[in-house]
């Protein structure tokens, strides 16, 4: 063969070395231009979420153009939220260039409530004509140049962009703007005292579990006898806890640190009891390590709740566009997506409640219990194919089986409780998909080791193979979960609202009541589809919220999967 | 034992069977209520303009769609000559099957002259087609002692039916009546000038094909971006990569993967519409489209529904790749070739069939996204070659018309389960298509 590496001339062999070192950057740069259009993505998402004054340049006049004029006109009138104009002036800063020196000018316009009144502005060689002008509400008014040189406007403060409620005027600043105050606020705690002494007692463990000193093991030697006392003490701790804060979400998180704690430490004193057994000390934690009931596990949801908990026990974040305001048409930079959030969590909770138990349950059918009949391959091949049917037909099968009153139709109207419905039917391939291959992935020997000591098959699924499959179908739901949440595509088709200016109500399909509703995805696409750009720096600033909770679901789902890998593997 | 006694006693068993059932109501249930909307359309055009008409025009025979009807001809002809007896190929000389490389080099550079010559869109197909025919046979002519496959009878069919169609087409115009008018026409005008937009009036029209050439153009703009890339990034991935870079780049493939759809439209709507407009500000100048460019066009919702496939292309890729046997590849290295030879002459080869149904169901992913794709290509149905003009895709359709809270039984209300029928089958098919190809590498390794 002629091909043979030895008898290539030299010039072929330094071509060859050529191609090859071009394939391989090639291939290098195909993926980083793939992997730029990420950065780019983010890059312009959060640029439009920083509020800028406005800006603009009048055209320089010339021989047939005396004088040039620029309209000035806000995007959105300088009123509050009930309709009365904010006093402070709108500043702004002209700028042009006089023979190699710039001139600065500052001009403060104030808005008042006389239609019509108008008052223009003269720029000239000299200057300007005015540094102060009364002009009245939705009324235009000009800036006159005489000058053969462009000039500047940029408004450096001034009402118009609200971000905030108070009505100061900030100009640059992040739409979405948080508060957030560490254990004191005002001189008042935070949160209630007892969900904060809940919160220090999981964070004990935390420690406990994870290095303990020889100091604090000693120090539990007391109550080694008094296990049970130990436990209903701080099982009655959650419920006072729950009783004396109320029922609020912060009194619940208490509760469950509580309740975590306890099992920490129980199974610390039992496996300090089990080692004093053995006559051995029990302040070595080496020994002790391997002697507490599955340290890893508790140690690693004690871990999750811990940084769940902190965003709500010792901090007070405050996140006004999240949690407290709905949409305002008349000023989009002081709107949130209170609804939208709200919608979101009742669409995925109503979602997740329908969906996984039948799909989990048919995944356990098609793996554990089905022959390989003509019906299970057509179960098999369905599942296969609805995970690809594209997902605005979901959206039209809830249209007419949830919506819509006719035939076998449910009629809920376009409600939370149909839009969850919708959202639960398109996650369930996925999850039937993900928790098959979770099943899949569970070795023969395990089921035929059950078997083989009389296990039932519905014994030998419960207790041997769903555990052991369990974070494989976790994984896969928090991923449907966390992919219907930002679908918007089924949610149009079933009816959400543009404006929604009330909380959500899940039953209101079937009880009647308020209907409507909206979901982040939505806000952004009604956000996106307004003319004006001040709305697009809503729809910026909703789309880095959904990116976030997204980001923070997926993270659960990764711990999970790394935690449950590395338990399989040990 | 009685049904009841079974029953009772494998009580998990049926339990478990009736929630998996679930999945073939869904699929009912979908099937159901496409077709039960989709057929009261129909029946309801039928109604006033019949169900299929089209005059006769014999004098399209004599066009070029005629010339490529013989010519398919002449390719099924070869084709069944080739099944009944294969040794027919000895007669012809060796050159013409396989002719020496200059031969090959002219013969590429003639075809790609005539692709962009012939002005029939057709005629270029059957060019193709013909090119097809004639490795094939080459192919046969080379396994010949061994003998072709015969049990294989798909190309066979797929020309006849091609040679069918295109006469048939030729040989027709002016389609009318409820089918010919949604499949075979290009006016889309569902809400039309008419007093009463409820019902069906004379000056609606209903030609499918011009949301469908918009899909088209998007899903394969798409592919044209995300394939190179997404190939490309799953090659190095596999082979190239170091493990840290790939504990690196796979995750942030997830992170794309997982960015929500509205929000990739958000991006193309104030990022890429601009950019593509300033570019075909430049071609308007240039004389090379005919009317100026605008922010929502169809190459906008190309680029980033092609973004948006990329990771599923990527991974896929990889999968396919990475499960080809390392002997393979230590083989063909230890034989002397370099790495990017391994890579283009063993590994795709070896994963072909893989990355093939990557491709396959991620331009079913792109023929089927709405929310991106709404907000960048437009809400104008319109069917012109110009992709800088706004236009609409089917999904985009349907999201724009049912916002408006249609009411049930409307003529509107009933157009969407229509165009949504369609995407649905056009969708169904690419992933059975794609799920088969899928199946047949996993058997494969």
């Amino acid at each position: 063969m002629k091909k043979d590496i030895d008898l290539l001339k030299k010039r072929n062999r330094r071509r060859r070395d050529l191609m090859e070192r071009a394939g391989s950057t090639g291939l290098a740069l195909s993926g980083f231009i793939g992997l730029m259009f990420l950065s780019v993505l983010v890059w312009q998402i959060a640029v439009p979420t920083f509020i800028e004054g406005e800006t603009g340049q009048i055209e320089p006049a010339s021989e047939f153009i005396p004088v040039s004029e620029y309209v000035l006109k806000w995007d959105h009138p300088t009123v509050d939220d009930d309709g009365t104009l904010i006093g402070d002036p709108v500043v702004l800063e002209l700028t042009w260039d006089d023979d190699g020196t710039e001139r600065t000018h500052s001009i403060a316009v104030t808005v008042t409530s006389e239609r019509n009144l108008r008052e223009d502005i003269v720029i000239n060689a000299s200057g300007v004509s005015t540094e102060a002008v009364e002009v009245g509400k939705k009324t235009k008014f000009y800036i006159q140049s005489s000058l053969g040189v462009p000039v500047d406007i940029h408004q450096t403060s001034g009402p118009v962009p609200a971000a905030d409620e108070t009505g100061s005027p900030t100009v640059s600043s992040f739409v979405i703007s948080a508060d957030v105050s560490v254990v004191v606020d005002d001189g008042r705690f935070v949160s209630h005292p007892l969900t904060m002494v809940a919160w220090l007692m999981l964070v004990f463990v935390v420690a406990l579990l994870s290095f303990p000193m020889p100091a604090v093991l000693s120090a539990m030697e007391a109550f080694l006898n008094r296990q049970a006392t130990v436990r209903y003490a701080i099982y009655g701790l959650a419920a006072s806890t729950l009783a004396l804060a109320g029922f609020t979400l912060e009194a619940w998180l208490g509760a469950g640190c509580w309740a975590v704690s306890a099992v920490g430490i129980n199974r610390t004193l039992q496996g300090m009891e089990r080692l004093k057994s053995q006559g051995r000390d029990v302040t070595q934690f080496d020994r002790l390590k391997h002697s507490i009931t599955n340290r890893e596990g508790v140690l690693m949801w004690s871990r999750m709740l811990l940084v769940f908990s902190t965003l709500f026990i010792p901090l007070l974040i405050d996140v006004p566009f999240l949690t407290e305001r709905y949409q305002d048409i008349f000023q989009p930079y002081a709107s949130g997506i209170r609804s939208a959030f709200f919608g979101t969590i009742w669409v995925m909770g109503i979602a997740m409640v329908v969906s996984m138990p039948v799909s989990i349950g048919a995944a356990i059918y098609l793996e554990e219990y089905a022959a390989p009949t003509k019906t299970t391959k057509l179960i098999q091949a369905l599942v296969t194919n609805l995970a690809g049917v594209p997902s605005i037909v979901f959206g039209m099968f809830g249209l007419a089986i949830f919506v819509k009153q006719s035939g076998i139709g449910l009629g809920l109207g376009p409600s939370i409780l149909a839009a969850g419905l919708t959202m639960g039917v398109m996650a369930m391939p996925i999850i039937v998909l993900a928790s098959q291959e979770a099943l899949r992935s569970v070795p023969t020997s395990l089921r035929e080791s059950a078997y083989g000591v009389g296990c039932t098959q519905w014994q030998v699924t419960r207790d041997h193979v769903l555990p052991s499959a369990m974070p494989g179908i976790m994984t896969g739901s928090i991923l449907a979960m966390s992919r219907i949440m930002g679908e918007a595509a089924p949610l149009v088709v079933v009816g959400a609202a543009a404006l929604v200016l009330f909380d959500p109500e899940p039953l209101a399909g079937l009880l009647g009541g308020n209907k409507g509703f909206t979901v982040i995805p939505i806000q952004i696409y009604f956000w996106t589809s307004e003319p004006e750009h001040a709305w697009h720096s809503m729809a910026a600033a909703a789309s880095i919220t959904l990116i976030l909770l997204l980001a923070a679901m997926n993270s659960v789902a990764i711990v999970l999967r790394q935690h449950f890998r590395k338990r399989l593997n040990s | 034992m009685s049904m009841l006694e079974r029953v009772s006693k494998e009580r998990t068993r049926y339990i478990l069977f009736f929630t998996s059932t679930s999945v073939i109501l869904i699929t009912l249930g979908i099937i159901q209520t496409l077709l039960f909307e989709a057929v009261a359309f129909f029946s309801e055009v039928a109604n006033t303009r019949g169900w299929f008409s089209f005059t006769v025009n014999l004098s399209g025979v004599a066009s070029a769609s005629g010339l490529g009807t013989l010519m398919l001809a002449g390719c099924a002809a070869l084709e069944w000559r080739m099944r009944v007896d294969p040794k027919v190929l000895t007669r012809m000389p060796e050159k013409a099957m396989l002719p020496p490389k200059s031969a090959r080099y002219a013969i590429v550079v003639i075809a790609l002259l005539a692709w962009v010559l012939i002005d029939s869109f057709v005629l270029r197909l059957v060019l193709l087609v013909v090119l097809f025919m004639w490795r094939r046979a080459a192919n046969v002519f080379v396994l010949l002692p061994n003998n072709a496959n015969k049990s294989d009878r798909t190309v066979l069919y797929a020309l006849i039916g091609g040679a069918v169609t295109v006469l048939f087409f030729s040989a027709t115009k002016d389609y009318g009546g409820a089918f010919g008018e949604f499949f075979f026409t290009t006016q889309w005008t569902p809400t039309g000038a008419c007093a009463d937009r409820r019902a069906l009036c004379e000056n609606m029209s209903f030609g499918v094909n011009s949301l469908l050439l918009t899909t088209i153009q998007v899903a394969f703009g798409a592919l044209f971006l995300a394939v190179p890339l997404g190939v490309g990034c799953a090659i190095y991935l596999s082979e190239y990569a170091s493990p840290r870079l790939v504990s690196v780049v796979k995750p942030t493939l997830e992170l794309l993967a997982g960015i929500p759809s509205v929000v990739y439209g958000f991006f193309a709507f104030i990022y890429i519409g601009p950019l593509v407009v300033q570019f075909g500000e430049y071609a308007f100048a240039q004389g090379w489209i005919d009317a100026p460019p605008n922010v929502l066009n169809p190459i906008n919702g190309a680029i980033v529904v092609g973004v948006m496939i990329l990771p599923l292309v990527a991974s896929m890729s990889e999968d396919a790749l990475r499960a080809v046997p390392n002997e393979l590849r230590e083989g063909s290295l230890a034989l002397g070739a370099t790495r990017i030879e391994t890579t283009f002459r063993v590994m795709i080869q070896a994963s072909l069939s893989g990355i093939l149904a990557s491709i396959i169901l991620a331009l079913s992913r792109a023929v089927g996204e709405t929310m991106a794709v709404t907000l960048a290509v437009g809400t104008v149905a319109v069917y012109t070659s110009n992709m800088f003009l706004p236009a609409q895709t089917m999904t985009a359709y349907i999201a724009q018309r049912v916002g408006g809270d249609l009411p049930f039984g409307e003529i509107g209300y009933m157009t969407i389960f229509a165009v949504g029928l369609y995407l649905f089958v056009i969708t169904l098919c690419l992933n059975l298509l794609g799920n088969k190809v899928l199946s047949a590498y996993r058997e494969a390794y």
